[in-house]
């Protein structure tokens, strides 16, 4: 027998009147630290702080191991190994996509002299791979874990409900969000949590649009740590203004969220132990072969000259509508595979500071990476239609945008 | 065999499942972390089970993409076994959504876990006298630490469906 919805509340009652006692409830220093965290008053500037000290952590943690000491096993010893002993030499063509394709000057090929130029599946497919974005990775999951598993996520949810309303999603987006910090593919699935399709279409458009994924954010740290802070804050800026439009042009019901704020939590250190262990394999897993195939790719398609080619052809849109050198084309290809991988090859292309923060936006928010895109599809593939036609929007006109703003201040 | 295990968003499925089968499924501290179904493997008395981690649903009409799915999976596991796995401090939504799926005609198990956090906010549940009533056997875990798993496990073979009126008439009948 189905019950209606007033009856099966009406027993409820009924058994738990016989077999529930609701005792006196003791506030205890848990809730205290649970309402401290959640009262925008107080909350708010906690907020800030847990955030940046993610931020720093993140920064020191992967800096520490990236310069301290792969940078210097890649450069000082790696590489001129695999120079030494790696058969064929610079010139060879194979010898090229293994290890080091060098570089022309004045008219005399020479050998690189970091990972970051030499561009061999060996040299800075590994490099790049386990020198700079493990690292990152570990770190970035390392402090999301602890946050997760304290439960501090669903009080930032709270706190930033009433920003997120405003380009049509809640509070609660800020998990995928978050987690396409780290990588965009678990990302897409999380949107999940979201209720309509107009929120899932706004959620899942900004994070390939704009969100960078802790693979790219490492990277960034190494070859622009100067300027990343405006880079991102550019992208978050961006995903802000196309989140309100969005809002305002799509039909359908952005709804208000109910959430169950849970109790605080020691975080298990097995638990920690092994969801960390996952996440960086799984990622992995996703990263490794796209990573060294981009190197293979970018190789081949560099030696048959089919870079130059295209470089020539888009010029006048790269160098004329974005303000970028015509080279940017090769790193624009390789993010079709790795957004990390793009944006380290970025960093061996000669030209200004400015530049490369509009070359290094227009890799972010170009086209997702190949694995984010296939999850994207298994969403459904009107919707990845319909996000590929505002991205390619967003790409001309923010990243002119970019342009037009170094004319105005005279850098360009 | 099957065994499907649901509940609200939030109360322990996965950290249940990851106990039953000794699968590492992601488990967080908020509402939504599961929200696609993941199977694993257990062997009871050498009989082998299926079990399945379903995404957290408040009921069972699907207000998010997660939910549909829960929903769906029910749907589809006609002959399954159903834990319900309940947060104790907030017992009574949870019997909500329990006594849908007994109303489906489902063998339901049901777990009161976090047995430990309604104990801490001094909510005494008489478990003994709650599985007299629902029929079904009800048992308290703290599945974090383990605690009540064995006994959950041994008790899936005393599942059976429950017809909505007895529960009704042991309380009194409807009004």
């Amino acid at each position: 027998m189905k019950l209606t919805v007033d009856e099966r509340w009406d027993l409820i009652e009924k058994i738990s009147k016989e077999t529930v006692i609701f005792g006196v409830y003791k506030h205890t220093v848990k809730d205290a630290i649970g309402e401290l965290t959640v009262k925008p008053l107080t909350g708010i500037p906690i907020a800030f702080a847990v955030l940046y000290g993610f931020w720093s952590f993140f920064g020191s943690f992967a800096g520490f191991f990236t310069d301290g000491f792969f940078v210097k096993l890649f450069d000082e010893h790696w590489l001129p190994w695999l120079q030494d002993v790696f058969p064929g030499g610079l010139g060879n063509w194979f010898y090229a996509i293994m290890v080091d394709a060098g570089h022309m000057e004045n008219g005399i090929l020479v050998a690189s002299d970091n990972c970051f130029e030499s561009f061999g599946v060996l040299t800075s497919g590994f490099f790049l791979a386990i020198g700079v974005v493990l690292p990152a990775i570990i770190a970035f999951y390392l402090i999301l874990t602890l946050l997760e598993d304290t439960g501090y996520m669903p009080r930032l949810a709270v706190l930033i409900d009433t920003v997120l309303h405003k380009i049509g999603l809640h509070g609660f987006a800020i998990v995928p969000t978050i987690l396409s910090l780290g990588c965009n593919v678990p990302a897409v699935t999380a949107s999940r949590i979201l209720e309509t399709k107009k929120q899932r279409f706004i959620m899942m458009t900004l994070l390939a649009i704009f969100i960078p994924c802790g693979a790219q954010l490492g990277i960034m740290e190494e070859v622009i740590p100067d300027t990343i802070g405006f880079v991102l804050l550019y992208l978050f800026t961006g995903y802000f203004i196309l989140g309100f439009i969005l809002h305002k042009v799509l039909p359908g019901k952005s709804p208000e969220i109910l959430i169950d704020v849970p109790p605080y939590q020691m975080p298990m250190l097995r638990d920690v132990a092994m969801k960390l262990w996952m996440r960086v394999k799984g990622f992995f897993k996703i990263a490794i072969p796209f990573v060294l195939l981009g190197c293979i790719i970018v190789n081949i398609l560099y030696l048959a000259n089919i870079i130059d080619w295209l470089a020539n052809v888009l010029s006048p849109v790269l160098s004329g509508w974005f303000g970028v050198p015509k080279e940017t084309v090769g790193p624009l290809i390789a993010a079709f595979l790795r957004k990390d991988l793009a944006v380290a090859q970025l960093s061996a292309i000669e030209m200004t500071k400015y530049q490369m923060i509009t070359s290094v936006v227009l890799v972010s928010i170009y086209f997702p990476c190949v694995a984010t895109f296939m999850m994207l599809l298994k969403e459904g593939w009107k919707d990845l239609l319909g996000s590929i036609a505002v991205l390619a929007l967003v790409v001309f006109l923010y990243g002119g945008l970019l342009h037009l703003i170094w004319i105005l201040l005279g850098v360009a | 065999m099957k065994v499907l295990l649901m509940g609200h968003p939030n109360v322990g499925k996965s950290v249940v499942f990851n106990r039953l089968t000794g699968a590492n499924v992601i488990i967080s501290n908020y509402p939504g972390t599961t929200v696609d179904y993941t199977k694993g493997y257990m062997k009871v008395k050498g009989k082998d089970f299926t079990v399945i981690d379903v995404p957290g649903t408040f009921s069972l009409e699907a207000k998010d993409k997660a939910e549909e799915v829960a929903v769906k999976m029910l749907e589809e596991e006609k002959d399954a076994v159903v834990i319900c796995v309940v947060d104790s401090s907030k017992i009574e939504r949870g019997l909500y959504l329990t006594l849908e799926i007994i109303e489906r005609g489902y063998p339901v198990i049901l777990a009161l876990n976090m047995w430990d956090i309604a104990q801490d906010k001094s909510i005494h549940i008489d478990a003994e006298k709650l599985e007299n009533i629902l029929g079904i056997p009800v048992i308290p875990t703290i599945a974090i630490n383990g605690k009540g798993i064995k006994d959950l496990v041994s008790k899936i073979k005393d599942a059976t469906p429950v017809e909505t009126d007895k529960i009704l008439e042991k309380v009194g009948g409807k009004e």
